[in-house]
């Protein structure tokens, strides 16, 4: 479980990039949060994983204060893969990379070496096992990444704008993956401007504006908020557009269709 | 490390000494430095980095210019123990370590308060080559970038278990590889993209491009250039002919 208590962040700068925010995120939950750039999302992430520490309030990975903890001893209960993959590749192989993280943390030989072949071939890096990881595209540095965290199995997994660069199939395999983290009881909180990547998964969205939370609840409810959505700068999905422009009629066929694979299951059992 | 490196990266400012002429600015650090070398005392000294920091006060840069203080205070306390091991006297030993400081203040005073778009124009006025004005500026300008990138390289890392504060010396420098490699990489990396990016808004097309900024010294430039001029002869004069004291 995670608890942010009154948490508020002041950069260097002066600037305020969380105010007085507080947020609980049960253990299984997935959440997607969003927000405009510069909204606070990222650092809000940052205070999970202990890389921040709270101006003031408190920030709580079960039930233990972040300040009493490393941000090295949290990532055993938080893995995070950043938004750029090239911030942490530096190994000679992808197996090392993928590897690095789980030495750190003391896993025997054996072990390692069957995490490390589950990640490449969970994520299609298999054929660049002994590959240098700088050399791969954007999209597989990107699945490497996120192959390295999950190699760990942490309890709290979070995703920091993981569908950029990605293509559709990629990102179809990676919602896949979020939904098996999910049904694993994973807590799993995806911070993305890619709204049509998230609406499919139904999770619970916080949406963020000038470092604070302005909403917050289950998708259907909060993306159908187009003031909100507006205001902070939040599209909505374009099956809620059309959904809102179409079910305005109380007798409408469209009624239920915010939920599109329930609607098209309805209209086959209907013929 | 943002915190060190705010004693030194240029930050946009209204104060009388940040709208000086980048000339003027070089002038007086310029001025300011060899006086540090001139001086052979450790009071002399003290009497300069007063006047120093007396500029870092209308500069409104005073608290930033401590960071930097407190940065090399580390390097100047290394100076001072070499110096008593290797000279065994206290006041060389103070002198030395001091007038480190007092170097690197003066050099930071013009680069906090001089941008690099006002650096480039005062390398051109010496006619240095374009190209080798604009890599160096260009460094300049992507020093902030790199402390960024060195600070988010770090986060990503510990967020994957690294522990950087633990272990014997040797194990902390081990722990710099995964730090250093993405950072060179991606400084590497991002140096062939603005190459091909420079050459794609035609850099070098023309042997002399022209310029949008002419700097014409004011009568506040001219009078803050003599006032330089004239207090470095003075306390050049005094040094040696006044006050000369026994070196050290």
């Amino acid at each position: 479980m995670i608890e942010l208590q009154h948490v508020t962040f002041v950069h260097q700068n002066g600037v305020r990039a969380l105010d007085d925010v507080s947020v609980r995120i049960e253990s299984g939950e997935t959440v997607a949060i969003v927000g405009e750039n510069g909204a606070g999302k990222t650092t809000l992430v940052k205070h999970v994983t202990g890389l921040l520490k709270p101006a003031s309030g408190t920030v709580l990975v079960d039930g233990k204060s972040t300040t009493e903890m490393t941000t090295a001893q949290l990532s055993r209960k938080v893995g995070v893969a950043f938004q750029n993959p090239d911030h942490q590749l530096f190994s000679e192989s992808v197996d090392e990379e993928m590897s690095f993280a789980l030495r750190n943390f003391g896993f025997s030989p054996e072990v390692v070496e069957q995490r490390v072949t589950w990640g490449l071939e969970t994520f299609g890096l298999e054929e660049y096992r002994k590959s240098s990881p700088l050399v791969l595209s954007g999209g597989e540095k990107k699945r490497l990444t996120l192959a390295c965290i999950l190699a760990w199995d942490p309890e709290v997994v979070i995703l920091d704008e993981p569908t950029v660069g990605q293509d559709s199939i990629q990102k179809e395999k990676l919602a896949q993956t979020i939904g098996m983290l999910g049904a694993a009881g994973k807590t799993v909180v995806v911070v993305s401007h890619d709204i049509e990547f998230l609406w499919p998964m139904q999770p619970r969205v916080i949406v963020m504006k000038a470092g604070k939370v302005v909403g917050d609840g289950p998708a259907p409810i909060v993306m159908q908020q187009k003031e909100l959505l507006d205001s902070a700068r939040v599209a909505e999905p374009q099956l809620v557009a059309l959904y809102q422009a179409l079910a305005t009629r109380p007798d409408s066929p469209f009624a239920d269709a915010l939920d599109a694979r329930r609607w098209v299951e309805g209209r086959r059992a209907a013929g | 490390m943002m915190w060190v490196s705010g004693g030194f990266i240029f930050r946009k400012g209204t104060s009388v000494y940040h709208r000086l002429d980048p000339r003027v600015k070089l002038l007086n650090s310029a001025l300011m430095f060899a006086t540090v070398l001139l001086v052979r005392s450790v009071y002399e000294l003290v009497g300069v980095m007063v006047f120093m920091v007396a500029i870092a006060v209308v500069a409104q840069v005073l608290r930033r210019v401590g960071r930097t203080m407190a940065f090399t205070g580390a390097f100047s306390a290394v100076i001072f123990v070499l110096n008593l091991v290797f000279t065994g006297s206290i006041a060389t030993s103070l002198l030395y370590a001091v007038r480190f400081i007092a170097i690197v203040i003066s050099t930071s005073l013009f680069f906090i308060t001089t941008s690099p778009d006002e650096l480039e124009q005062v390398m051109k006025t010496f006619r240095l080559p374009r190209d080798v004005v604009f890599a160096f500026v260009t460094a300049v300008r992507f020093i902030p970038v790199m402390l960024l990138d060195t600070i988010q390289i770090m986060d990503a890392q510990k967020s994957r278990g690294l522990e950087l504060e633990k272990g014997n010396i040797l194990r902390r420098v081990r722990n710099m590889i995964p730090i250093l490699i993405p950072l060179v990489v991606n400084s590497v990396v991002r140096s062939g993209e603005l190459a091909e990016a420079m050459e794609s808004r035609a850099y070098g097309a023309v042997p002399h491009p022209t310029s949008l900024v002419e700097y014409r010294a004011s009568a506040m430039d001219k009078v803050t250039a003599l006032l330089a001029v004239v207090l470095f002869a003075a306390a050049a004069y005094s040094f040696y002919f006044i006050f000369p004291a026994k070196f050290p």
